[in-house]
């Protein structure tokens, strides 16, 4: 997220983003959105390398796989090849959305522009935070599997040490959320 | 069970927002204003936990992926209108940063996951509780998933009724390929991640926030 120093602008272009995103899924004609996906390389060109690097990451696996085994079992309960322009379309609209939000995402201060949502900003915060915490305890758990075995753990050994690290997980949380709950105080929330 | 960005037209997705909209409001006035300050934490705590374990997810025929929701357990906790909210948030931080679900279609997946399958898991154990504490969060949390696939199930069902070409999925499809793995395998197991988090978090004693 780039921050911007107007909170309005990034109002402004998180609302064309939302309108955008709403007119491209009412869309299933193939041309129409392979305008709509090169209207969109082209506005957001700035930086296209990157966020068409995270769409392949993110929205292109779970779509793909999602309209291939559609697309199959549709086949195998109909027992005749379905046509494929429909799954095309679900497939292209996903990924000019996921590339327009992502692109946006990326020039708006998200938290800047929520800012008179106090609510909702602190909700977000809080669970960012949470979210944060969770990524360290699950690496700090692997690396712990990792260093009391002699070989690398696999997924058995990973599903044997899910209970104890479960239990940290919930401890964890909990102190978290005492600090959390213990610096809103203080801070007059 | 996400319906990833662009399955479903705005034909459903708006009039899903209208629905949600005004229970946002309402639930952020109700639950989350300045007495929340204590529970507020633990919120996002069980926020983020459900965050995590709804990262593994395995896509399925007809649309959509089975995974855990973990938001059951904010229902029984709170309030299911908790649980909307929270589980609203999620969908929001993985529509936005990680690229699963999408802004499109929030409110459905909000309105799906967030608020009927918790609702119907609060409803079983306020029903069962009586019998057996055990038994009805377990029964809860099962419950809760076959009512959030069924919900996403004949949305997607929906579409394709109301546009063929849009959705190329029938409703029968779209139900057997969504139903099998969650009454089978994703409903099991979040009924027993329900029964196994809310006993770790009683014992845990949240500041005497979880009774």
């Amino acid at each position: 997220m780039a921050s911007s120093p107007d909170p309005r602008y990034s109002r402004v272009l998180l609302a064309v983003c939302v309108v955008a995103v709403f007119a491209v899924s009412g869309t299933s004609d193939l041309r129409v959105l392979g305008v709509a996906a090169a209207a969109a390389a082209l506005a957001f060109r700035r930086g296209i390398a990157r966020t068409t690097r995270r769409v392949l990451r993110s929205a292109v696996p779970v779509t793909s796989v999602l309209c291939v085994a559609s697309w199959g079992w549709l086949w195998l309960v109909t027992a005749r090849p379905p046509a494929t322009e429909p799954f095309l379309a679900v497939g292209l609209r996903t990924v000019v959305i996921a590339f327009v939000t992502f692109a946006v995402l990326e020039r708006v201060d998200l938290f800047r522009a929520l800012a008179p949502w106090p609510t909702l900003t602190r909700l977000l915060v809080v669970t960012l935070a949470q979210i944060h915490a969770l990524r360290l305890l699950a690496t700090e758990s692997l690396l712990g599997l990792r260093s009391r075995m002699p070989r690398k753990p696999g997924a058995v050994d990973v599903v044997r040490g899910a209970g104890g690290v479960s239990g940290a997980l919930f401890t964890l949380c909990a102190r978290n959320a005492r600090d959390v709950s213990d610096a809103m105080r203080s801070r007059g929330f | 069970m996400h319906v990833p960005d662009g399955f479903l037209s705005p034909a459903i997705t708006l009039p899903a927002y209208a629905i949600s909209a005004p229970l946002w409001a309402w639930a952020a006035k109700k639950h989350f204003g300045h007495a929340a300050t204590e529970a507020l934490p633990v919120i996002g705590s069980l926020t983020a936990l459900s965050f995590a374990i709804q990262t593994i997810m395995i896509p399925v025929p007809g649309g959509t992926s089975t995974h855990l929701v973990g938001v059951t357990l904010l229902a029984l906790l709170f309030h299911p209108l908790v649980a909307f909210v929270c589980e609203s948030l999620t969908l929001l931080v993985q529509a936005l940063f990680f690229g699963a679900g999408g802004i499109t279609v929030l409110g459905v997946n909000a309105l799906a996951m967030g608020l009927l399958g918790p609702l119907a898991g609060w409803l079983v154990h306020r029903a069962l509780r009586g019998f057996s504490e055990r038994w009805a969060t377990l029964l809860a949390g099962y419950a809760a998933m076959q009512v959030s696939t069924l919900a996403v199930a004949l949305t997607l069902g929906l579409q394709h009724r109301l546009a063929p070409g849009y959705f190329p999925m029938p409703i029968e499809v779209t139900f057997t390929g969504m139903m099998v793995p969650t009454l089978t395998i994703a409903g099991p197991v979040e009924a027993l991640y329900t029964v196994f988090a809310l006993s770790l978090l009683r014992k845990a004693q949240f500041r005497g926030i979880v009774a």
